[in-house]
């Protein structure tokens, strides 16, 4: 809706970001808490356990949860600090509405429910069910998101829902369900540690998902050999046994070329070849031509090393091969994924223990939150929405008649491209904060400044609910119960640790209460949290991700279990794929002919310098939350660009000058920062902030064609010094311990 | 300070070469109850412009502390349990003397409190047979809270260290720092 | 303390004994041969004495550590130089806000300042009159002929009068109340503070802090005894009252320099610290090899690579230079380096 409704000052000065610190003496009541919770970090895919100490209806601290098997305790700077938000300043305590001029004023919950719901009325008896659109994201649980892929199809009736997921695991997911039929890591972190050959690629495990990193080390004590690929020398690469040092975009190329050696010096599993797989033929014929010096021009990375990458892993026994958005992030990302799964069905090395492959989901339910009908594209169980029977199946579990569960939607980008377009005029977002976390996000706010009616549900309000005219306060993580399934497949119990606070509310009580106002409360019925995850493992029953026989006990009991789990005395399924039966509709593994395409944008005279983007440790996704916390912003205030010193000699650049990066989209201002740490022919830019020090201003929003993921991780751009000198106070606290 | 529940059986153990320099054990120092949010952990990286290596550095709790003999207070003592206490507030007169001298660079000053900090490895938290916090949270497990066995057996290759060689002084630690196997001292300085 | 423990130091024991004397002589001339002297105090007076033998004692043992006399010897040769005047009004400043004010404290924790400085201000008012009643310095007596007219004596000369009934002798007699008054709510904060702080709990020990707390509680609980006995109990329990916070107060006494009290007189030094870094500073900053930037005094690192030999540590390098020339940040690098090139030259850094 237009543009902000008063200046941004004043918008940050009310809601933030403010940076929230722990009192000198600790939060009132903290050294005598009325209860320890057990729950999860609400940050990353790893969902590492974690109790949360509450006093008088605050978290007000944490204690380790030494018995989770997963981290034992271990946490990254995140979880340490992910206490931080129910206390917070900022926390969003009553709904807000948008007075032209004047900002965000509170109003009652009735004037903003009754208020939605005509708006919802009124642009869709105008222009249709579908120019109301829905995005969602998979920081919700499990319960939240059914609970709003039902809500978008039964309350909204509109075929436009998607989620932030589609700049996350799509292309992973799209990748797997082609080779495998099935979504899912294909083993748990456990296999990795007698794995002797592992390869990272585009995975800064370290910074990502630092609590992962224990498994890798403990691998590495017992002697394996670790292969990371990334354009940076990041510190999980900084003692690889070998860096691949990879150009952004030549992914695929690398991948080809190394499935060409394992065929020209058969290091192939000709058994597991010919009897469970497909299409391997076509596979190496795609890349008879990918030789050595090829791969060497496409990729930036010396023959040598893809050679020695090859030979450790064409000849190890038991290995494991992860990615994550490096080579997901992609107009190809589908296309690199599936190079990926070539190298390990042709050494057919899955399926046993310490051999798997997999993604490693980002987001906190990256997970369970693709899998139950939060995408556009989608169904619980991972059902597909334009299948009959999955559209019949899901109808009946509803309760409503299969005509009128709506086809496929728009994803995610289509969506901000629809309103951008006009046809989309109105929208409602949860856990979503697109502005920052879009490419080409000048483009995206356009769209958000043409919406009719814009309505966020959120606990912080992030930079692109500056545009709504509606701010519903839901509920932080620690705030409502329910499920989470981890990167691993393990479906885990988030425990609610206090009420919300103020007037918020659960997301699932707004949702459940605009349900009934839309005249279809009967079809919301849910007590409880566990009410919505028993209906869910009804919905999820029979398709590939099945829930049926996981209850809320078992998870408690067994402190998680991996799904499928088809019945109740079924165990769960901690490793995929030991039948060797397969769920593409042929029961084989699919190899897929990945032949070499360059990014959608190469560099040229006038753009020469590639520029990628990525992520920093103390940040997470678009720092909604993270910006919020005083010690993790502290770590890492703002954005720096990475450029190695040779790069940086050409263009007069020195540490800590200002920098302008300019691309066909956009321009903005960095500091530099010089380390050799980075390939000479690319910068790097991590991805958290807003506004004017927003990389995402830059990026381009070409999407691959199957997974519609945007290509985050590659484009062309310009380097123009400013001339000035950035602040000091910005290297300091970004490098040094405080 | 007498608390039956410490398990002298376990010990610190220090590599390196695995942390990630995320900055968990930072964030978790604070909440030792000890330190009143203060962190009394060091990491930070060794030299950015080439290389992301970080260091991370607990006080080694010293056989013989130097900083508690440069201490013009006697602010600085070392327990039963070989605990190199942080500065008693009530004796420290702020004068940096351990902050200097450590050979290990360990002790903090906080200025206008006008008092030394340092890390007591959790002793709110060790005495009550807890783990420290920095090694509970380490997720490369760069600090390693446990027993000798315990070690050994994880790590086959490496060897615990706790003599260092500056120059011609030798310090001995109650902290090791994990070397390659068959070491038996760390010289800092050729 | 840690090389350097001795079973009677003889210096020390000479330069306390002088202090003994010096105050006795002081006694007997501040009350003019003993004339004015209440021999009701006499246990008390012992018990002073003592403290001041056992504080000088201390206070001399302790100079003699090297860190402790280099600091003192720096502080005297900077107080006593050519910016005299300079350095002598700072440490009047220095002494108002460090160590009348606490102000330091302030800024480790709010309520522990303001318990700390109610506990401080208490005690220091209530030395400051009860030292020189009990030392015979000060007296009070009736100007002759008139007996609603009180004269304060201080070593015999008359300092000032004032009203029976006045608000002024109401104030001056019951000045102990309000120390005790002061004492005692800053006494419980610090009790609470020991009682719920999950770090305080673990590191605290009985003698240590525990003890100085009780101890100043009882004295002004005590204290505080003797005054609701003559005010409203008529002195039917004088006997009593009189005995146990005699008590107290000469345990309190003979204690001072063997506990935490004996910090009162090292906290002195924090002067002399603060001194020694501006002089310091003037004369220059030495620059870290590894980081490049300032870090300390030369001052300080010189002092200190020569307190240090002395105590035993020998950080001097083959090249000359010394560890102790890089700063901690520098030094804890050199670690880090040098287990990186001992875990490069193995040949794996994991295992």
């Amino acid at each position: 809706m237009a543009k902000l409704p008063s200046s941004v000052e004043s918008i940050i000065d009310q809601f933030g970001p403010h940076k929230g610190y722990t009192p000198k003496e600790g939060f009132p009541g903290v050294h005598e808490p009325d209860k320890l919770v057990k729950t999860h970090c609400c940050f990353c895919g790893m969902q590492c356990g974690i109790q949360l100490k509450v006093k008088d209806n605050k978290v007000t601290g944490f204690e380790p949860w030494m018995e989770f098997p997963f981290n034992e305790g271990r946490l990254c700077p995140k979880g340490v600090q992910r206490y931080l938000q129910n206390n917070h300043r900022d926390r969003l305590l009553a709904p807000y509405k948008r007075v032209e001029g004047k900002g965000f004023e509170r109003t009652s919950w009735e004037e903003a429910l009754s208020k939605t719901v005509s708006e919802i009325q009124r642009i869709q008896n105008s222009h249709g069910r579908d120019a109301f659109a829905m995005l969602s994201g998979v920081s919700l649980t499990n319960e939240k998101s059914y609970m709003v892929g039902k809500f978008a199809r039964v309350a909204l009736k509109t075929a436009n829902l998607d989620y932030n997921g589609r700049l996350c695991m799509v292309s992973a997911g799209a990748g797997n369900k082609k080779a495998f039929g099935l979504d899912r890591i294909s083993n748990t972190w456990e296999d990795l540690k007698h794995a002797e050959v592992i390869i990272i690629a585009g995975t800064n495990v370290s910074e990502t998902f630092p609590t992962l990193t224990h498994y890798i080390w403990q691998a590495r004590d017992n002697g394996a050999k670790l292969i990371v690929i990334d354009p940076r020398v990041t510190p999980i690469a900084r003692t690889a046994d070998l860096h691949l040092p990879v150009r952004p975009g030549g992914d695929s190329a690398l991948f080809g070329a190394m499935l060409k050696i394992l065929v020209d010096n058969d290091w192939l599993d000709h058994d597991f070849i010919d009897n469970y797989t497909s299409g391997f033929q076509e596979s190496i014929d795609a890349v008879k031509d990918y030789d050595l010096a090829w791969a060497e021009e496409k990729t930036g990375i010396p023959a040598a090393k893809i050679q020695q990458a090859a030979e450790w892993w064409g000849k190890a026994k038991t290995s494991f091969l992860l990615h994550a958005r490096g080579i997901e992030h992609h107009s190809k990302g589908v296309d690199n994924v599936l190079s990926c799964i070539n190298l390990v069905l042709a050494t057919g090395r899955i399926g046993r223990p310490y051999c798997g492959y997999g993604t490693i989901t980002g987001q906190g339910n990256g997970q369970g939150g693709r899998e139950h009908g939060h995408k556009c594209d989608q169904l619980p169980g991972n059902r597909d929405i334009t299948n009959p029977e999955h559209r019949k199946y899901i109808s009946e579990v509803w309760g409503i008649d299969e005509k009128e569960m709506p086809g496929k939607g728009l994803s995610a980008y289509e969506i901000i491209e629809a309103i951008h377009r006009g046809e989309i005029k109105g929208l409602i977002t949860i856990c979503f904060n697109p502005l920052v976390s879009l490419p080409n996000n000048n483009f995206v706010r356009e769209a958000f400044e043409k919406l009719e009616y814009y309505v966020a549900i959120d606990f912080f309000l992030n930079e692109t609910a500056r545009h709504a005219d509606l701010i519903l306060p839901g509920s932080l993580h620690e705030e409502e119960e329910g499920t989470v399934t981890t990167a691993e497949g393990r479906v885990v119990k988030i425990n609610q640790a206090v009420t919300p606070p103020g007037e918020a509310r659960k997301d699932s009580d707004i949702l459940i209460e605009l349900a009934q106002r839309l005249g279809v409360g009967d079809k919301f019925a849910y007590k409880k949290a566990e009410d919505t995850f028993n209906e869910l493992r009804v919905a999820s029953k029979g398709g590939t991700a099945d829930y049926f026989g996981i209850t809320y006990e078992k998870i408690e009991k067994n402190m998680g279990v991996f799904w499928p789990c088809p019945s109740e005395d079924h165990p769960g399924t901690p490793r995929l794929w030991e039948d060797k039966k397969f769920k593409t509709p042929d029961g084989k593994a699919h190899f897929n002919p990945v032949p070499y395409r360059e990014p959608s944008e190469v560099v040229d005279m006038e753009y020469p310098v590639v520029m990628t983007t990525g992520r920093v440790v103390s940040q997470y996704l678009s720092g909604s939350q993270t910006r919020r916390i005083g010690k993790l912003v502290d770590q890492y205030p703002e954005p720096l660009l990475e450029i190695h010193p040779k790069l940086a000699y050409q263009y007069g650049i020195k540490d800590g000058d200002e920098v302008m990066v300019k691309t066909r989209r956009g321009e903005a201002v960095f500091p530099a920062q010089l380390v050799e740490t980075i390939r000479e022919d690319t910068v790097f830019i991590p991805y958290h902030w807003g506004g004017k020090q927003s990389a995402n201003q830059l990026t381009i929003g070409t999407l691959d064609p199957v997974s519609k993921i945007p290509e985050f991780k590659v484009c062309a751009c310009m380097l123009v010094p400013t001339g000035k000198i950035a602040s000091i106070k910005i290297k300091e606290s970004a490098f040094q311990s405080f | 300070m007498q608390n039956p529940q410490y398990n002298q059986q376990m010990e610190f153990f220090v590599d390196m070469q695995r942390c990630i320099g995320c900055h968990a054990c930072e964030m978790a120092c604070a909440e030792c109850e000890t330190n009143g949010q203060e962190s009394m952990i060091h990491i930070h990286y060794v030299e950015r412009a080439v290389s992301v290596q970080t260091t991370v550095q607990v006080c080694m709790h010293c056989d013989d502390p130097v900083c508690a003999n440069v201490c013009p207070a006697d602010a600085i003592t070392k327990d039963d349990f070989g605990v190199v206490h942080t500065a008693n507030t009530s004796r420290c007169i702020g004068c940096s003397n351990c902050v200097l001298a450590c050979p290990f660079g360990v002790p903090k000053k906080e200025e206008k409190a006008e008092l030394m900090m340092k890390c007591n490895m959790c002793y709110d938290r060790t005495s009550a047979g807890k783990k420290p916090m920095c090694a509970t949270v380490c997720p490369s497990q760069a600090l390693f809270y446990g027993t000798r066995e315990e070690i050994e057996k994880l790590r086959p290759n490496s060897t615990p260290v706790n003599k260092f060689l500056f120059g011609q002084e030798e310090v001995n630690t109650k902290v090791n720092i994990m070397m390659p196997k068959g070491s038996t001292e760390l010289r800092i300085h050729d | 303390m840690y090389r350097l423990i001795q079973t009677l130091n003889r210096t020390a024991f000479i330069k306390a004994t002088i202090a003994a004397f010096a105050v006795i002589v002081l006694v007997v001339l501040g009350s003019r041969n003993l004339q004015n002297f209440d021999a009701a105090l006499i246990a008390y007076l012992m018990g002073a004495i003592f403290a001041v033998f056992g504080v000088a004692y201390r206070y001399s043992v302790w100079l003699q550590r090297p860190p402790t006399r280099l600091y003192w010897r720096r502080s005297m040769q900077f107080l006593f130089s050519r910016d005299f005047p300079f350095y002598f009004v700072r440490s009047i400043r220095l002494f108002f806000q460090n160590i009348l004010f606490q102000r330091f404290i302030y800024h480790r924790s709010r309520t522990r300042w303001i318990g700390h400085f109610l506990l401080a201000t208490g005690c220091l008012i209530a030395f400051a009159v009860t030292i020189p009643l009990t030392l015979g310095w000060i007296h009070f007596e009736f100007k002759p002929g008139n007996n609603m007219l009180y004269y304060a004596k201080v070593f015999g000369f008359e300092m000032g009068s004032f009203e029976l009934g006045s608000f002024v002798a109401f104030m001056a007699f019951h000045a102990l109340v309000w120390c005790s008054v002061l004492v005692t709510i800053g006494a419980v904060m610090m009790v609470k503070r020991r009682l719920t702080d999950g770090g305080l709990i673990a590191t605290q020990t009985f003698e240590g802090d525990w003890l100085p707390l009780i101890l100043l509680i009882a004295i002004s609980i005590t204290g505080l005894g003797i005054s609701y006995d003559y005010t409203f109990l008529q002195g039917k329990t004088y006997q009593f009252m009189a005995v146990i916070h005699a008590v107290t107060v000469i345990l309190f006494l003979v204690w001072i320099p063997f506990g935490k009290f004996f910090h009162i007189f090292q906290r002195l030094a924090q002067l002399g610290a603060n001194l020694y870094r501006y002089e310091g500073r003037k004369r220059g900053m030495a620059v870290c090899p590894h980081t490049k930037e300032e870090f300390a005094t030369q001052l300080h690192i010189q002092d200190l690579k020569e307190v240090s030999k002395e105590l035993g540590f020998d950080f001097t390098l083959k090249d000359g230079s010394s560890h102790l020339d890089l700063s901690p940040e520098g030094k804890r690098a050199a670690l880090a380096k040098a287990h990186f090139e001992a875990r490069k030259n193995a040949g794996a850094f994991f295992g």
